[in-house]
Order: structure tokens, then C-alpha cells, then sequence
């Protein structure tokens, strides 16, 4: 029997890869049956975000993430998270901020002295990998496998602190570096429409959110339109996610405010000032405290802190609509 | 070329030498923002209308909307306007991953002699450190891209004999088929460094300097590096921006000078010699905020 060659393998900790495992999970947990997932953002959190979960959330804070459903988290103290911390910018400081943080794959975060400190002090663990590597490992999970190989991340320092190995391929005989499959716990997804099934679409670029939705035991979508099931079966091509791949659909109209939601409404370029600026000066608890401990909801607080002079302005300038479905 | 602009600052010049790299009917992988995405804004604007670019949310060469808002220069509507495709992650990596990528072009906080480039944390990174952002996509740009263009500022803080942390590869130790035997792909290269004050090319896998710009003096570029380059035979001497690419810059590219940097030092050209002029230094704070900003 000729051995597989390992030349290198990285030192990080990693999640436990277990695509049978997976498997049996999505047999016996992902509803087959049409049934209305539609809750509000309180209960999907309590129900399907548990502390200790390995979370992913597609896009960011400030780009058409679920930046209702992130506040969610924190505002119900979600602790132990290991965060797939790819395209982000202030998600995970926030996270980390509010210290529903353990453990950070690191793509891309915006840093700052709350983050910072926390992995200093051994608070927080951090893993190295790459956007692109972290967007990977999901779609191997997505793809019910156990690793992918990928021609980027080898000979980099990152490599030695993650799940990375570098193998003599058996086909080229070539090295080639293995990372493993993400199989994340949960996923928050926001969409511009869904049905009360599940059944999503979104429009415009993004980063992994159909291989998020594949690749995660629990599936949040939030969005930002509930339309019939009729309207979905008049444009199937447009389904990105389909239902039976969803556990919880939470109607949130402005659910990616401070962010841009294409084709909807631009970004509070004041609010994302003020989150960057909370971000980098270390005023993270200050921010937490305004607009998430401060208000039960993300409805309150559209209604105390956004209103409806600045949600008329950035409404106002989305002006472009093709290919928003809008 | 130009009439050659009276007033420019440090950022503007870059992006201007970093734009005239740029042919049509290639393909660019930038980082989403700052210099790099203004640099092939401007080229398609002025010289090279053809040249083709994308980013890591899945954006296959759009027309976007100008300005941009603060941060939003990827998954959102006004970068993505009129694009060929929109994608996803996946997508761009995977294209770039087939070599459809010619070449990437990126930011950076330190770079060494053989191109290796440290996104993630200064210092040591098991001990005491700073630490930043990470590599986000640059690692797969600097792997998958034919070649790499790395933008960066000229001080000895960010050449480094040996960065402290490789988030995305140059030519790892410097030795023959090092990248090759870390699994990227072959043929893959670092290509050029760009800063204000020169562009550096490399020999035999180790950085050299093939210019220098006008304002500045071949000692007081190395005196801003920790380790010696390389020398080109002949160091050319570069040209300064011209009024039509600052008109274009600064009326519809960067017209909240975001990208260019407000407190970049500005040098004057008069009557042939070109002058720093003193301005009032930006708050330590201010520069910490994210170029793309």
C-alpha cells in the first residue's frame, strides 16, 4: 500500500470534520415538509443560535449581511462562538466586543483595540486563513466533503496556524495544499426576498451565502420582502437557496441597516462612521450600549434611533434597481 | 503624455504610475478599494479603456458608480453597476485559480526583499504583536494572479529584511521553485512594487529598484528601506501625473479624497523642480483608519 506523503500540516485548531456525521444531521433535522418557518428575529436566535456554536454570517456588517440578526446574538449574549471571520469589516469586533467570542478563523475582520486585546489576553483564539480559503472550506462543506484542495495559502505563515496540510498530490504527484471542510453549526443569511418556506433569493454580488446555507446545520434567513410561493415558481432560476436547506425565516425589512441592501436602500454613511470609528478607538461597549443593549429589537430600533428621515435618505439614493428583482 | 501637474500629493502620483502599467484586454484582480481600485478606475478612464477588472464578491468588470460610498466598494449596488457578471467568492477564486487572472493588484503594510507581503500582525506573532486585519483576499490574489503589483508607502517600517508575518506569498525564502514546492501554481510571480517614490522590480527572485520619481533622490529611497535592493542598470527617472489624470481623479474618482489621502505630503512642480510643500500632519489616529476610506 504506497502512503500518502504529508510534507506540512499547520498547528491551528480546527473544526471537526465529519461529513457522515453531517449528513445524518441534515437526515434527521432539515424539514422536508412546506412548512412556515417565519418567526421573529428573538425566537429564531433563541432557538437555533446556541452558545458554543461555530457561526458564519454571509457578507458583513456593512454590506448586505444580517446585521439585525448579528445585534440579535449579541443582545442575547450568545457566548463560546467560533466565528468564520471572512469579509468583514465590523462584525467581529462587534462580537468580540460584546464577548460572545472564543475562537476567530480569520479571513478578513477590521482590527482595533477591543479585538485586539481580546487576543492578547487569550480571550479570543484566532486561526489564519484567507477570504477566498475560509469561502473553500464551505463550499467543501457545502459539497458533502471532507477537504478541497486549493492552489492559493501554501508557504504562508497562516498556513502554520490552521487546519492546512500540504500533501504530495497522488494524481500530479505534485504538492498541494488541503483544507478542511467547514460544516458551520449556524448561518445567518439576509435576503432581499424569501417565502415563509424558506425559499430565498438574492441579488447581486456576494461571498458564499448559497454554500453557507448548503454547508450549515442551522440556516437563519432574514429578509427583507416575504413574497408568495407562486411569485418564486414564476422565476425558479432566481431561488438561490431553496426551503428544505432553511430552519427559520425572519421578516426584517432593513434587516442589513447600517449596510447597503442593493437595489433597496444605500448604506447610513453616518452610521458606519460611527460603527468603523467605535471600532478603531476602542468604543465598541458605547456602541453596543446605544443601539443594541438600548433597544429590544431592531423594529425599535429603526423606529427611536434610526427614523424615518434617515430611512427616507437612504432609500432615496438606491437608485439603481436592475438586477435587484425591485 | 500631458502637461505635467503643478500640485499633486504622494497618493495621486502613485496611483497615476501604478494606472499607466495597465493594458487593455487584460484582466486585473484588485483589492476592493483604496489605491488599488482607483488606479484601474483611472487607466480605463484614460488609457487603457479595455483593460478588464474584478474583486473578490463576484464582480466581473462593472462600470461603476462614482463616488463611491465610505467602505462600500464591493457587494454593493453603485461598484457593481453594469458589470459582465456578478459572482461570488468562490467564483473569483475559482477563475483565478484556472489562470484567467493576469494580474492582481494590491496594498500592503509590509513587504520584503523577495516580495513576501504581512497583512496580519506586526511584531512577533506568538509573543507581543500588532495585530491587523489579515490577508482577507490578497493571499489568493498575490497566489493566483499571473503576476502581482503591491502598492506601498516608502519607509523603512515597511521594508523589512523579512516580514514578520507572510498573510500572502512573494517569493517565500527566495529560492528557485519555492512556490512551487509550497502547491501554488507554476509561473505565478511577485512582479512590481510601486510606492511614491520608486518602482521596484525584481531580479532572480530578490527586489530591485528600476526608478526613482522626480522629487526624490535614489539615497533617500534606500534610506527609507531596511535592507539594500537590488540596482538597476539604468534608473529611470518617472514621470509626475499630468493635469487630465488629476482632473479625472480627483473630479470623479475620488472626489471625497478618500483614496488619495488627504495628509499626503503634496509636492509642488515650478519652473522644472519639484518641492515638497509643508502641510499640517494628519492625526496618528487618522491614519489608522482603513485606506479604503
Amino acid at each position: 500500500m504506497p502512503q500518502l506523503k504529508i510534507l506540512a500540516e499547520g498547528k491551528g485548531e480546527y473544526l471537526k470534520v465529519d461529513p457522515d456525521g453531517y449528513r445524518e444531521y441534515v437526515r434527521d433535522h432539515k424539514q422536508r415538509a412546506m412548512v412556515s418557518k417565519l418567526m421573529s428575529e428573538k425566537e429564531a436566535v433563541e432557538k437555533f443560535v446556541a452558545n458554543g456554536d461555530y457561526l458564519v454570517y454571509e457578507c458583513n456588517y456593512l454590506q448586505r449581511g444580517p446585521s439585525s440578526l448579528i445585534r440579535e446574538v449579541i443582545r442575547q449574549k450568545k457566548e463560546d462562538l467560533w466565528l468564520g471571520a471572512k469579509f468583514t469589516w465590523v462584525a467581529a469586533a462587534l462580537l468580540v466586543g460584546a464577548g460572545c467570542v472564543s475562537k476567530l478563523d480569520v479571513g478578513f475582520f477590521l482590527f482595533g483595540p477591543v479585538v485586539e486585546e481580546a487576543i492578547r489576553e487569550g480571550r479570543v483564539k484566532a486561526y489564519e486563513y484567507s477570504n477566498v480559503v475560509m469561502s473553500n472550506r464551505i463550499m467543501a462543506g457545502a459539497m458533502g466533503l471532507p477537504f478541497i484542495p486549493v492552489r492559493s495559502f501554501g508557504g504562508t505563515d497562516g498556513f502554520q496556524y490552521s487546519g492546512a496540510k500540504l500533501i504530495e498530490d497522488p494524481y500530479t504527484g505534485q504538492p498541494i495544499t488541503l483544507v478542511p471542510a467547514l460544516n458551520p453549526d449556524v448561518a445567518l443569511i439576509h435576503a432581499h426576498q424569501a417565502d415563509i418556506y424558506g425559499n430565498a433569493r438574492i441579488f447581486g454580488t456576494g461571498i458564499s451565502h448559497v454554500e453557507s446555507a448548503y454547508a450549515s446545520k442551522k440556516v437563519i434567513i432574514s429578509t427583507e420582502e416575504i413574497v408568495d410561493t407562486e411569485e418564486i415558481k414564476r422565476d425558479p432560476a432566481r431561488t438561490s437557496i431553496p426551503y428544505y436547506a432553511v430552519d427559520a425565516v425572519v421578516h426584517t425589512p432593513f434587516g442589513a441597516y447600517p449596510g447597503e441592501m442593493q437595489g433597496r436602500y444605500a448604506s447610513d454613511v453616518g452610521h458606519v462612521i460611527e460603527v468603523v470609528g467605535a471600532t478603531m478607538r476602542g468604543w465598541i461597549p458605547q456602541y453596543l450600549d446605544k443601539y443594541i443593549y438600548g433597544v429590544a429589537s431592531h423594529t425599535e430600533m429603526m423606529d427611536k434611533l434610526v427614523g424615518y428621515q434617515r430611512i427616507r435618505e437612504i432609500t432615496g439614493r438606491a437608485t439603481i434597481k436592475e438586477g435587484y428583482s425591485v | 503624455m500631458g502637461t505635467p501637474a503643478a500640485y499633486f500629493n504622494e497618493r495621486e502620483h502613485q496611483i497615476c504610475l501604478v494606472a499607466r502599467m495597465i493594458e487593455n484586454a487584460r484582466t486585473y484582480w484588485v483589492a476592493g478599494g483604496g489605491s488599488p481600485m482607483a488606479a484601474i478606475l483611472l487607466a480605463k478612464k484614460l488609457s487603457a479603456p479595455e483593460a478588464v477588472y474584478v474583486t473578490e464578491d463576484g464582480v466581473v468588470n462593472p462600470e461603476p458608480m462614482l463616488p463611491l460610498d465610505p467602505l462600500m466598494t464591493m457587494v454593493s449596488s453603485r461598484a457593481s453597476y453594469r458589470a459582465l457578471q456578478w459572482g461570488t467568492m468562490n467564483s473569483i477564486g475559482f477563475q483565478a485559480q484556472i489562470g484567467l487572472m493576469d494580474v492582481g493588484i494590491l496594498n500592503t503594510l509590509q513587504v520584503d526583499p523577495y516580495g513576501n507581503i504581512n497583512s496580519t500582525a506586526t511584531g512577533d506573532y506568538d509573543g507581543e504583536h500588532r495585530r491587523f486585519g489579515g490577508p482577507g483576499g490578497a493571499d489568493s490574489i498575490a497566489s493566483l494572479c499571473w503576476k502581482t503589483i503591491l502598492m506601498t508607502d516608502q519607509q523603512k517600517r515597511k521594508f523589512v529584511p523579512r516580514v514578520d508575518f507572510i498573510s500572502s506569498p512573494g517569493y517565500l525564502d527566495g529560492t528557485e521553485g519555492a512556490r512551487e514546492r509550497a502547491g501554488l501554481p507554476r509561473g505565478t510571480d511577485p512582479w512590481r512594487v510601486v510606492t511614491p517614490w520608486a518602482p521596484f522590480d525584481y531580479e532572480d527572485r530578490y527586489m530591485r529598484l528600476a526608478g526613482v520619481s522626480p522629487f526624490v533622490t535614489v539615497e533617500q529611497v534606500l534610506a527609507e528601506m531596511s535592507f539594500e535592493p537590488k540596482m538597476a542598470k539604468e534608473i529611470e527617472t518617472l514621470e509626475t501625473p499630468t493635469e487630465e489624470e488629476l482632473a479625472v481623479l480627483r473630479s470623479e474618482l475620488d472626489q471625497r479624497g478618500q483614496i488619495t489621502d488627504v495628509g499626503k505630503p503634496i509636492i509642488r512642480l515650478d519652473d522644472g523642480t519639484y518641492q515638497f510643500v509643508e502641510e499640517e500632519q494628519a492625526e496618528a489616529k487618522e491614519k489608522e483608519t482603513p485606506s479604503s476610506w
